[in-house]
């Protein structure tokens, strides 16, 4: 059989708890005395004992919670950082994309940063030459190609990056959650693209928190816990494990009230819970039934206009919706503020539900803290579900919505 | 290609074969700090003839007319500008190397390259103003009706010898200060320092025919003491390129080599620091 494209033994990586990362001199003098006394700083392994190979042309994805070391075993595979242990080995060139955009130039122009970021990525200036009309119909961006990227939107400007990493022809691809950024039709756009990429015979490594992306990529799915691998194999399977072991079964209810506030100091949440119509505490509700999900939350610091934004997820994780209260709806002012969020009944399908929140600024835009899989709730078909299929067939659909049907006759 | 890292071996020397394959990347970067140097500015590219032509002034008044420093049969605006357009880029590498890894760190932490590509690429950007100097001794040259002797062809190994100088200091501060961010506000103080401490407006005979061997010695350990005064001497004659001044230039090799393996054991460690 032919060497495996990747294949990495052992990798680690070792941060000191604590440890002065520029020097300081006082912080240096402290580490002595420490060490002379006999005291050892914490270690903390973000990643341990990763071994696992990679065929040509096979997309692993990778996820785990936050802070799982996704992020950092990425960063060691595109060379970033060095591991403090283990080795790896990649038969091919290799483009990682841990960002888009990286190098962007705001006082450059569009022409000028599509080079940038593409000699930044890897690529010959000659390739850029080459394919920079096919980037520049891609990006969507054309008119403004000569106009210094300062003046261009967000949207433009993710754009016009993604459509210089889509032009990457590299044997290996590492890719961090970029797609989380762009408009819905833009990532479905770079979806497909990359997938033409596996298909030509690329090697791809994928992290993402988007399980349908990952199942409808990926050929293999690695789950990674407190840096170890916690299963390995096919992606359906993982990505329920992971969902179902994440939440540790429903979570009706979540006290958030000890959390920190966000690290720029917007806010936090503070308390979360379904309730019924009633105000009772829930963890399942009959499809028939009206819930309610209450969201405390406080601002902090004056400047922001944070809100909650909730994501909504079935249990294979594919996304049902995003939902956020109005505009001219949310609170300013630093406060406790409690967001009640109605569900009308016959809107869900019977599967269980899992909710991510955002604490999040929209202009400018500002995503201050993601919450995954904060909450759970399980949906039950009660038998007298107006949307049940007469047969009991399985009525298919990440929502089951009720909806009017008029039918007359001709 | 074949990529292969191993926690447990770290080589010492810097991948000059990878650092070759970034080429494009490293003319990519100094394009871009060039067209950002200039950009939105009224004078443009004319700065670069404006700081040499400035220093140029003040020294001509104050060592030419006030104090009037020997300097041989040579007229001193062209003895000056000899010594000002190669310490104007040591002086511009220093600082623009220097803080550069820090500087580029949003970079740094996303992608991997050859973390050398960016001192490198600072340093690249100031040959244009390097080139622009040049192009003035060459004016004051023909302007005075001097032509440059047979010693003239040293010149391009004495430009040479003071770019491998500038860079090698470039790249010390650029790896130190990745540990030591205090060094950002030593830069100035070295670039003041050194300008009194390198025959720039004066010829070396001044320090040696007056002061002690031990701060003679001192003196010329200053890389770009015998550097310039050679770079002179090429160019009009004027001074004496030997004794010492070997002191000087193997000072500048010492320290060109020893930067390149300190940097390499701080890109170690450079995307968890920065």
């Amino acid at each position: 059989m032919a060497e495996p494209m990747i294949k990495v033994e052992g990798l680690g990586k070792r941060y000191k708890l604590g440890a002065p990362t520029a020097f300081d001199p006082r912080a240096g003098l402290m580490e002595n005395i420490r060490r002379l006394t006999g005291g050892k700083r914490p270690d903390f392994w973000a990643v341990r004992d990763v071994s696992f190979e990679v065929e040509q042309g096979e997309a692993l994805g990778v996820i785990g919670r936050n802070g799982a070391g996704k992020s950092t075993l990425l960063k060691m595979l595109s060379r970033i950082t060095v591991p403090t242990a283990g080795r790896f080995t990649i038969n091919g060139r290799v483009s990682s994309l841990l960002e888009v955009g990286t190098g962007f130039h705001p006082e450059l122009s569009g022409r000028e940063n599509v080079f940038l970021n593409g000699t930044i990525l890897g690529m010959r200036r000659a390739e850029v030459r080459r394919k920079f009309d096919e980037i520049v119909e891609f990006s969507g961006v054309e008119r403004f190609i000569d106009t210094a990227v300062k003046h261009y939107s967000n949207g433009q400007k993710v754009r016009l990056a993604f459509a210089v990493a889509a032009h990457l022809e590299p044997e290996v691809l590492i890719i961090d959650e970029v797609l989380a950024v762009g408009d819905v039709e833009f990532q479905r756009k770079c979806l497909g693209k990359m997938k033409d990429v596996t298909t030509h015979g690329r090697t791809i490594l994928f992290v993402s928190h988007n399980m349908s992306a990952i199942n409808s990529l990926c050929g293999r799915c690695l789950l990674l816990d407190e840096g170890r691998i916690e299963a390995i194999g096919d992606p359906g399977s993982i990505t329920t494990r992971y969902l179902s072991h994440n939440s540790s079964g429903l979570v009706g209810e979540k006290d958030l009230s000890s959390s920190p506030v966000s690290p720029d100091g917007a806010g936090r949440f503070l308390h979360l819970r379904w309730t019924n119509t009633s105000g009772k505490v829930i963890d399942h509700v009959q499809l028939t039934q009206a819930f309610n999900l209450e969201v405390d939350f406080e601002i902090v610091e004056r400047g922001y206009k944070p809100q909650p934004v909730a994501l909504v997820y079935n249990s294979s994780g594919e996304i049902a919706f995003m939902t956020f209260p109005g505009e001219g709806d949310h609170p300013t002012q630093p406060g406790r503020y409690r967001a009640t969020l109605h569900f009308p009944a016959n809107l869900f399908n019977e599967d269980t539900y899992y909710v991510s929140f955002w604490f999040c600024t929209w202009l400018p835009h500002k995503v201050h803290f993601v919450l995954e899989n904060a909450i759970s709730i399980q949906v039950l078909d009660d038998l007298e579900s107006p949307t049940r299929a007469p047969s009991h067939a399985t009525v298919m659909g990440i929502v089951r919505p009720k909806l009017p049907w008029d039918i007359h006759p001709l | 290609m074949r990529i292969h890292v191993d926690a447990a071996r770290w080589s010492a020397l810097p991948d000059l074969h990878e650092l070759f394959a970034h080429r494009d990347l490293f003319l990519t970067l100094a394009i871009r700090d060039l067209k950002v140097r200039y950009a939105q500015t009224v004078l443009g590219l004319a700065w670069a003839v404006v700081q040499p032509l400035a220093t140029l002034v003040i020294l001509s008044l104050i060592f030419g007319r006030a104090v009037n420093v020997s300097t041989g049969d040579v007229p001193y605006p062209l003895f000056a500008i000899a010594g000002i357009s190669v310490w104007s880029y040591f002086a511009f590498v220093l600082k623009e190397s220097g803080g550069s890894v820090i500087g580029a760190q949003e970079i740094v932490r996303k992608i991997w390259f050859p973390r050398l590509i960016i001192p490198l690429s600072k340093a690249a950007v100031g040959i244009v103003d390097l080139l622009v100097a040049l192009l003035m001794v060459v004016v004051l040259l023909a302007w005075y009706g001097v032509v440059p002797g047979p010693q003239a062809l040293y010149a391009p190994l004495y430009l040479l010898a003071i770019i491998l100088i500038a860079l090698g200091l470039g790249i010390w501060i650029s790896a130190l200060t990745i540990r030591f961010r205090d060094l950002q506000h030593v830069v100035p103080f070295i670039i003041q320092f050194g300008l009194f401490a390198t025959p720039v407006a004066y010829p070396c005979s001044i320090i040696t025919e007056s002061l002690p061997k031990w701060v003679q010695v001192l003196y010329f350990l200053n890389p770009m003491a015998g550097a310039v005064e050679g770079w002179r001497w090429s160019l009009l004659g004027v001074g004496d390129p030997g004794g010492l001044c070997w002191l000087s230039l193997g000072s500048g090799l010492v320290i060109f080599i020893t930067s390149l393996l300190g940097f390499r054991s701080v890109e170690r460690v450079v995307a968890d620091l920065v």
